[in-house]
């Protein structure tokens, strides 16, 4: 399952649309013309989203429109910390297994019809009965339950620090209304609580948005949005300074440097929560041993591998959690250093070895980091053999543990337990590369009860220094999130976990 | 008409009808031979043992390839292409839908060809070895050496970026807004000919230069006719056989160049829904727009074979 969970978010994140069968509607060509949308924020995405139904796409696309027009019972903010939205309050059990949330009085759906608990009922048992994309991530609870109308209670099987996260990281755990889903208009015609709501989906040129009159919140400040799919980004960026589009995320990475410069452009990049790492196979020789695993964490130049694959527009980082998160821990004793890694390579015997490094070209960045990791290899004496495969065959070759090293990143992480646990855990289901400490499990397994923040923190903390003490992930870097913007769209931010926000924003006047 | 006509036409779509079948056939091979498994791309996150047989029973794909390529045969003659693996939408429908944008935009390259092609051909040709001459070879050669998704992307940052004359990148449909339309056509428009017009240009040339100088051309010439006669009458309708050839192979090609043209361009067409399918590994939606573009390449083949038929009689007889 986590497995699954990886390949879809991967790939939506580098713009592959995934998707699953269900019945189709028919295309509305005619809704986006009815609408006047001369005021509206244009913005330009790299893609097209396979469907809107927030509980079954797994694509990037469709998440930047829905994050618009859904919401969760809580939402983070700009540091990742859960706040209050649908739910307005929470508290946990004496015996951390019940959680109740206390709803937002007088919100209702585009269709005008009022949000009520058995909205949010309805919502998680589709999740859960039907194992939609997002199941995995309510595995802990037993039973959610209306208590009146305006109260939810969710039971766990144990103690569950992440379940905000869990419900409330991203919109595909949105509260979705029955009608629109059973009626199947869902997949193109979503309803939701959000500030925008869906009025014309143009399949293959455009989504509109217009703004929600009766939002509960503050804003929207704009009459509506006009999402475009542009994947060229040389195309998307001169539609951006000839004031076509205000807003876009398709961007080359080599084009950064001279869009900073560029006055008519604000341009902003922040670390995300996706992290790259190199991994060894630990139940082969000479990764079995520790010292080879530290002679190559140790031989790696990540600024080069940064500069490489994203000319500089990813921030280097030998954890995974990215310096914008709660969750992030200073810890960095690799820098390179290839005598120290000589050494370590000669005394565990990895010296004058050939060694395999697995990538795919489903993910061209793997490729081109292959060829910066072999560089750095060679220096110490160590000769690499890149495997490019397509990803299946990648994915299978992992799972079958037939591979020496391979790269890859895992994206959209919010939780710290998302980072480390299927990972690094010996029971971990993503544990390829056969990593196993008595310590860090011990180390997981209570962080994921541990109620108390500040303990908690700490428990991964250590977690996280002894991961990569033993070098079970070479941790690389985290990308950036780059977004640009027309100078007048005011009070946009760009967000380290991707998600792309319109309801604060500004059209200034007599400009766009 | 006359039947010899009749019997080459009837010979020319059997023909097409058979090569259609062998394309399905090889478009049916190749994407067994594509690598990734589509049920499990398209499960995504739902990937699971149960959910992974269900899907892939309910696409066909559990049953033998032979029974699966005659389901899909009998299905493709009634018009059913299946069903988007992403979608779930019928792949007729998002064809058709798409469709209207491909053809806009590859008639504009066709006319953007055939304006660059014949006047320059022709009067490179006539004046051979003068100035004129030199500079349209030089300038086609140009347009033969550039890829034309980096002439498309040229075209943008001249004339969206600097000049900010046009729109770079959308599409709205003719029907609706004639002028927007204009004004997004014309750079992917001048993107696709550019191209094709260069090599179809040098052809034009050296053909022209064949007859112009073959005895019949001569004996015109000699008779005193007027030389625009000689040129309209004589020497294009005779140099039209041998750029008819060349000018179908290019607007077949050009189907080919449309894929990364409406990628560069944010063309909402049949070309970018191949290029995103294929990403996706969406396969009735990848072989339903291969089996369209072949159809429409056949009927471009078909369409020279009759306009030859049409200009010399001899060809109808072999």
């Amino acid at each position: 399952m986590a497995r699954g969970a990886r390949t879809a978010a991967l790939a939506s994140a580098l713009g592959l649309v995934l998707a699953g069968c269900s019945a189709g509607e028919g295309v509305d060509l005619a809704g986006a013309g009815e609408v006047d949308t001369e005021d509206y924020l244009e913005v330009a995405i790299a893609g097209e989203p396979d469907q809107l139904d927030p509980h079954s796409t797994s694509a990037y696309f469709s998440f930047q429109i829905l994050e618009n027009v859904y919401d969760t019972l809580v939402e983070p903010d700009a540091e990742l910390e859960m706040q209050p939205a649908l739910a307005e309050s929470w508290e946990v059990s004496e015996d951390q297994l019940s959680w109740t949330f206390h709803l937002r009085e007088g919100v209702t759906f585009h269709d005008g019809s009022a949000f009520t608990a058995e909205d949010v009922v309805y919502s998680y048992d589709r999740i859960i009965d039907e194992q939609l994309a997002n199941a995995y991530r309510l595995a802990a609870v037993e039973d959610v339950v209306a208590v009146d109308e305006h109260t939810v209670r969710i039971d766990v099987s144990q103690p569950t620090p992440a379940l905000l996260a869990a419900i409330g990281g991203y919109k595909g755990m949105a509260i979705v209304e029955r009608g629109n889903v059973e009626s199947g208009d869902v997949q193109l015609d979503p309803v939701g609580t959000g500030p925008f709501e869906v009025v014309g989906n143009a399949a293959s040129t455009a989504v509109t948005l217009r703004a929600n009159e009766d939002y509960w919140g503050e804003g929207p400040h704009v009459p509506g949005v006009v999402y475009r799919f542009i994947s060229e980004g040389t195309t998307a960026l001169a539609d951006l300074t000839a004031g076509e589009v205000h807003w876009t995320d398709s961007i080359p990475p080599q084009r950064v440097e001279s869009l900073r410069r560029n006055p008519d452009v604000e341009v902003a990049s922040v670390p995300s929560t996706d992290y790259w790492y190199l991994t060894m196979n630990q139940a082969r020789p000479p990764f079995d041993s520790r010292d080879a695993r530290r002679a190559v964490a140790q031989a790696l130049d990540r600024e080069a591998l940064a500069q490489v694959t994203w000319y500089g527009s990813a921030t280097v980082n030998q954890t995974a959690v990215p310096e914008t998160s709660v969750w992030y821990h200073e810890y960095a004793p690799f820098e390179q250093d290839l005598d120290r890694a000589r050494e370590l390579a000669e005394s565990s015997g990895l010296t004058g070895r050939t060694v395999g490094l697995m990538v795919t070209n489903e993910h061209p960045e793997t490729v081109t980091a292959a060829q910066v990791v072999a560089a750095n290899l060679a220096e110490i004496g160590v000769a690499t053999e890149i495997r490019t495969l397509d990803f299946a065959t990648w994915l299978d070759e992992q799972a079958r543990g037939n591979f020496d090293m391979l790269l890859l990143g895992w994206l959209g992480n919010v939780d710290v337990n998302d980072y480390y646990y299927n990972q690094h855990h010996s029971e971990g289901s993503n544990n390829a590369q056969g990593y196993s400490s008595p310590e860090v499990d011990r180390l997981l397994d209570a962080g994921r009860t541990e109620t108390d923040p500040e303990a908690r923190k700490e428990l991964y903390d250590r977690a996280a220094e002894r991961i990569v003490d033993d070098a079970s992930y070479v941790y690389l870097y985290n990308p950036d999130v780059v977004q640009a913007w027309a100078p007048e769209l005011e009070g946009y931010e760009p967000r380290p976990d991707r998600a792309v926000r319109f309801k604060d924003v500004r059209l200034e006047e007599g400009t766009g | 008409m006359s039947s010899p006509l009749l019997r080459f036409l009837a010979r020319r779509l059997l023909h097409t009808a058979v090569v259609l079948l062998g394309v399905l056939v090889v478009v049916f091979a190749l994407l067994q031979l594509v690598p990734g498994d589509p049920v499990r791309v398209a499960l995504g996150t739902r990937y699971t043992q149960e959910s992974y047989d269900a899907l892939r029973e309910a696409s066909g794909l559990d049953r033998p390839l032979p029974v699966q390529f005659l389901a899909y045969l009998g299905n493709a003659l009634t018009g059913d292409l299946g069903v988007s693996f992403r979608s779930g939408e019928p792949v007729t429908l998002i064809l058709l839908d798409r469709l209207p944008a491909t053809v806009s935009l590859g008639l504009t390259g066709i006319t953007v060809a055939l304006l660059i092609t014949f006047p320059l051909g022709t009067w490179a040709a006539l004046r051979r070895g003068s100035a004129a001459d030199g500079g349209i070879r030089a300038v086609s050669q140009f347009g033969v050496s550039v890829p034309d998704f980096w002439l498309g992307l040229l075209l943008i940052i001249v004339f969206s970026t600097v000049l900010g004359l046009l729109p770079p990148s959308g599409y709205v449909p003719f029907t609706e807004d004639p002028w927007g339309w204009l004004q997004r056509v014309v750079l992917p428009g001048l993107a696709v000919g550019v191209v094709s017009g260069s090599i179809l240009t040098r052809y034009v040339r050296s053909a022209v230069l064949d007859v112009v100088g073959s005895d019949y051309v001569r004996t015109a010439r000699s008779k005193g006719l007027p030389r625009r006669t000689v040129v309209g009458r004589h020497v294009l309708r005779n140099a039209l056989v041998p750029i008819l050839t060349v000018a179908g192979v290019q607007a077949a090609t050009m189907l080919g160049g449309l894929i990364v043209i409406e990628v560069v361009f944010a063309w909402p067409g049949l070309g970018r829904l191949v290029f995103d399918a294929v990403a996706a590994r969406d396969y009735p939606v990848v072989q339903g727009a291969v089996l369209l573009i072949a159809l429409v390449f056949l009927l471009i083949n078909l369409l020279v074979d009759i306009l030859y038929a049409v200009v010399d009689p001899r060809i109808r007889a072999s």
